[in-house]
């Protein structure tokens, strides 16, 4: 007749504790010959060296896809992946999509409507239609 | 998938064959001397001194190396190695990607890391797996979870404490927590693999001992016939979270099966204790390099910032017997169960509040379908908030002494136990 022992697993939430990006790897692909990678090209001359030192958690891999669009993808740790392709832009319009994705959490984009979402246990309660005074009527 | 390397068998396996089959003894004596050859090889462990090993032929894979360059210059002999050699840590974009995102120490070398994920299933050398670091990482992780439940729910029993144990840091926990740090895994394991990979054989299990607990004599006969094991000689012969020590007969059946199936309970397992042993050997590794203040803080933020409702972890059998006799060993009035309110008593869907009282003070309540209901749900509400007990979130923890300069420990609250029915 002892309390017994039911099995539960603790789940973590990111950010409580410690933080943990959740881009782990990063491919630039760009093109030698093509006009659209020309942004691209003077991207990882100029910026990408300073971008890569400054973001040690992720991997980054930079290769040649010839005769089509360069193009960045970036993998998560929840196994997804998401890519952009960065087609005639600027370097520095470059380093904005490069930093949207190490940014990204790598799930679906979904429209927030709730600012804050909590697996604690709520403060006041749940309101009880059976407590307090009620309401004469 | 890699296809099979007869180079890489075991010398018993090529003896063996090369006397059941007379017709190829020439290439079985080639290859048994190329297995002993491995098998005599000397690996070394640091990268200051690594030996140049003489260049014999070359495995060959059949790639057109000249079309497709290696991206990378493997050391000789690495493919014939169980796991990657320690110096090709230092070329793991993966590895020093892990390093950074887990904000190890600087003083933890990437050549730890690595070994920290090579499981004794891939490579059964304890000098290149991640045996020895598992282990000190769960000593670690276990003693800072228990201590810290203790102290924190001081009233727990032992079965609630085991199951709290078990949630913090047992396997899925860890294995949780190691996926979630973006450690990914290699299909096979093998000395040409990147470094950055976590390395498990999905058929075979190590030999790593990385946890306390003996094998009962009596472990079949517990299994087969539920024979009944007590809370003491769990405290006493079985592992940290008061499980049977599993024997070995018990997972061959599995094992058998691993191998003509994809993805059965077995390789599960397998796969869930690799992770797992990689969180306990990085935190054994962090422990090992930056000492005893680090390997705290690391487990506080990933294994005890995680949220586990202890509430839940509550079975009851009979909680109103239960409450009476708490109440008669504390010398509280007996307690009494009494209508708060009620509605529709009539209806489809009554509800009942009923509070448990002791004297003036009133333990617990509950809303429930039908008054048994709610006297049973408002005993358990009340056992629960006895047994969840808390002096508060910023409790000491022994450990908390070790620290520098820290105010001398003062007792912890004990409680004097749960309740033992008869």
């Amino acid at each position: 007749m002892t309390v017994r022992a039911l099995q539960q697993i603790s789940t973590g939430r990111n950010g409580v504790g410690s933080f943990i990006l959740q881009c782990k790897k990063m491919d630039f692909h760009y093109c030698d010959w093509a006009g659209s990678s020309k942004g691209m090209n003077g991207f990882i001359k100029s910026l990408l060296p300073k971008f890569a030192a400054s973001n040690t958690q992720v991997e980054f891999a930079v290769s040649p896809r010839p005769s089509k669009h360069p193009v960045i993808i970036a993998q998560y740790i929840n196994g997804r992946e998401k890519a952009i392709c960065v087609r005639n832009m600027e370097p520095y319009e470059i380093l904005k999509k490069a930093e949207l994705l190490r940014d990204a959490n790598g799930e679906k984009n979904r429209r927030v409507t709730k600012p804050v979402q909590s697996i604690n246990e709520s403060v006041r309660g749940v309101w009880s239609p059976y407590h307090g005074n009620g309401l004469k009527v | 998938m890699k296809r099979l390397r007869i180079d890489r068998w075991t010398g018993q396996l090529l003896l063996a064959r090369s006397g059941a089959s007379p017709a190829s003894t020439p290439r079985a004596a080639a290859l048994r001397s190329a297995a002993l050859s491995r098998c005599t090889a000397v690996r070394s462990q640091s990268t200051g001194t690594v030996r140049q090993i003489p260049k014999e032929d070359d495995y060959y894979d059949g790639t057109d190396h000249t079309r497709f360059p290696p991206l990378e210059q493997l050391p000789p002999k690495a493919t014939s190695l169980p796991s990657p050699p320690p110096e090709r840590a230092l070329q793991s974009a993966k590895l020093a990607a892990l390093h950074a995102r887990l904000s190890l120490p600087e003083r933890l070398p990437l050549q730890t890391l690595a070994r920290a994920l090579v499981d004794a299933s891939a490579d059964e050398n304890p000098q290149f797996n991640n045996t020895n670091l598992a282990f000190v990482g769960q000593s670690l992780i276990n003693y800072h979870v228990a201590e810290w439940i203790m102290c924190r729910y001081p009233r727990l029993p032992m079965g609630i404490l085991y199951a709290a144990m078990k949630g913090y840091a047992g396997p899925t926990s860890l294995h949780h927590v190691a996926r979630s740090w973006g450690v990914e895994h290699a299909a096979v394991p093998g000395g040409e693999v990147d470094p950055g990979l976590l390395q498990f054989s999905m058929h075979k299990p190590g030999d790593a001992i990385i946890g306390f607990g003996y094998r009962r004599a009596e472990a079949d006969g517990m299994k087969k016939h539920k024979w009944r094991h007590g809370m003491s000689s769990r405290v006493v012969f079985d592992d940290d979270f008061g499980e049977v020590v599993d024997s070995e007969e018990a997972k061959d059946e599995l094992q058998l099966r691993a191998d003509t199936e994809y993805g059965n309970e077995y390789t599960r397992s397998l796969a869930e204790k690799a992770f797992a042993t990689c969180a306990r050997a990085v935190t054994g590794a962090i422990y090992a390099h930056a000492g005893r203040d680090r390997a705290k803080a690391f487990i506080k933020s990933h294994v005890l910032s995680r949220t586990l409702d202890l509430s839940r972890l509550f079975a009851f059998k009979k909680p109103t017997r239960e409450l009476s006799m708490l109440c008669a060993r504390e010398d509280f009035e007996p307690p009494v169960a009494r209508l708060l309110s009620e509605t529709g008593r009539l209806s489809r869907t009554p509800v009942y509040v009923v509070g448990i009282f002791s004297g003036k003070d009133k333990l617990g309540e509950a809303a429930g379908a039908s008054l048994e209901h709610a006297r049973t749900k408002a005993a358990m509400n009340a056992l629960k908030s006895w047994y969840l007990y808390s002096p508060g979130e910023g409790v000491r923890v022994p450990s908390d002494v070790l620290a520098e300069d820290a105010a001398p420990w003062e007792p912890a609250y004990i409680d004097m136990g749960e309740i033992i029915g008869h």
